[in-house]
C-alpha cells in the first residue's frame, strides 16, 4: 500500500541502501502534514453519511437521473468517501488508486450507472457542503485535493 | 508493504468502515513520536558496519572453529557472505522501524530465509547468535547505554534516553528474525 513512508522505503530497498538523510526529511515532511490530514479524516468519518446523503439528494432531486439508480449511487459515493478517508490517513493516493480507481470505469459502465452523476456528486460535496465549517483550513485543503483527484480520475 | 498508517487502513477496510477517532488516537501517537523514531533509525544507520562486524566477530569468537578449515566461515569468501547477510537483515530492520510495522521485514527478508540457510548449509544457531548480538548492540546504542562514547547524532529529539520505547520496538524486530530462523 503506497503511503509517504512506504514509497521512501521501497525506493531505498530497490537501491539496496539504508534510509538516507533525505529519506528522513521526506518522511518528516509527511509527518508535519499529518495532523491536518488526520483532522480531515476524523471529521470526514463523522460526517460521511451526511455528506453522502446531501450530495445524492441534490443530484437526484431534479429528476435528471433515473431514480432507480439512486441507492446504488448512494452506496458508491459512501464507498469513495471512505477511500478518501483512507487516503487522508496514509498521506498518499494508494487506497483510491488500488481499490477505487483501477477498474472503476468498467464497473460503473457495466452497471449502467451514469458517471456524470458521480462527478456531480463529488463536485457538490467539494463546493456546496460547507466543508470548512466542519474542519480547519489545512484539513479542508487536504480533503478537497483528494476530491479533485477523484473527479479527474472519473472524468 | 505496510506502515502504521496503511495497516490501519487495511484493517478498517476489512470492516468496511471509515477510520474514526478511536483508530486515529494510535496513529497520532505514532506521529508525535516521529522524531524519536527517526532518531532511533539514525542510531542504526550511523553504526551499520560497527553493529554487523561486531556481531559476526562475536559469533566467531564464541565458536573459533568457524574460521578454521572446514568451519562455516572458512574461507574468507564465506565470512564475507556472513557480514553481508548481517547488514541486509539490519537494513530491513531499519525499514521496519521507520515504518512502524514489520511487514517489510517479513515479506522481503524473512520469508524463505530459514529455508535458504538450510539449503546453503548455514548453521541456524550461529546466525541466530549473530542477530542476538546485533540486537543487544543496537538497543545499547539507541538508548545510549553503551559503554564509552555516544555513538549517534540524532537530528531531532537528541537524547537516547527518549528512545526507550522505540528501542523496545526495535528489539521486537530482532526477535522476529530470531524466531523466523528457529
Amino acid at each position: 500500500m503506497k503511503s509517504a513512508v512506504t514509497t521512501v522505503i521501497a525506493a531505498a530497498d530497490a537501491a539496496g541502501r539504508f534510509p538516507s538523510v533525505s529519506d528522513f526529511e521526506s518522511v518528516k515532511g509527511s509527518f508535519d502534514r499529518a495532523p491536518a490530514r488526520m483532522e480531515a479524516a476524523e471529521k470526514l468519518a463523522s460526517c460521511i453519511d451526511k455528506f453522502t446523503a446531501e450530495a445524492v439528494d441534490a443530484i437526484y432531486g431534479d429528476g435528471k437521473y433515473e431514480q432507480t439508480n439512486k441507492d446504488k449511487c448512494l452506496r458508491d459515493i459512501h464507498h469513495y468517501l471512505r477511500l478518501i478517508n483512507y487516503c487522508l490517513v496514509t498521506g498518499g493516493t494508494g487506497p483510491l488508486d488500488e481499490w477505487g480507481i483501477s477498474g472503476m470505469r468498467e464497473v460503473i459502465r457495466v452497471q449502467l450507472l451514469p458517471t456524470a452523476a458521480y462527478i456531480e456528486a463529488f463536485a457538490f460535496i467539494r463546493d456546496k457542503c460547507n466543508i470548512s465549517e466542519y474542519m480547519g483550513q489545512q484539513a479542508t485543503a487536504e480533503f478537497k485535493t483528494l476530491l479533485d483527484y477523484l473527479i479527474n480520475a472519473l472524468a | 508493504m505496510l506502515d502504521a498508517f496503511s495497516k490501519a487502513v487495511v484493517s478498517a477496510d476489512a470492516k468496511g468502515a471509515p477510520i474514526g477517532s478511536h483508530e486515529l488516537a494510535d496513529l497520532r501517537k505514532y506521529v508525535n513520536d516521529a522524531n524519536k523514531r527517526i532518531d532511533a533509525t539514525l542510531a542504526i544507520t550511523q553504526n551499520v558496519s560497527c553493529i554487523t562486524s561486531d556481531a559476526i566477530a562475536g559469533m566467531v569468537c564464541e565458536n573459533t572453529g568457524m574460521t578454521q578449515p572446514g568451519g562455516n566461515c572458512y574461507p574468507t569468501r564465506r565470512m564475507a557472505a556472513c557480514l553481508r547477510d548481517g547488514e541486509i537483515i539490519l537494513r530491513y530492520i531499519s525499514y521496519a522501524l521507520l515504518a512502524g510495522d514489520s511487514s517489510v521485514l517479513d515479506d522481503r527478508c524473512l520469508n524463505g530465509l530459514k529455508e535458504t540457510y538450510l539449503a546453503l548449509g548455514v548453521p541456524l544457531s550461529s546466525a541466530k547468535r549473530a542477530v542476538e548480538i546485533m540486537k543487544v548492540a543496537t538497543v545499547a546504542i539507541m538508548t545510549e547505554t553503551n559503554t564509552g562514547r555516544k555513538m549517534f547524532e540524532g537530528i531531532n529529539s537528541g537524547s537516547g534516553a527518549q528512545c526507550q520505547d522505540i528501542a523496545a520496538e526495535a528489539a521486537s524486530y530482532f526477535d522476529r528474525v530470531i524466531s523466523a530462523l528457529s
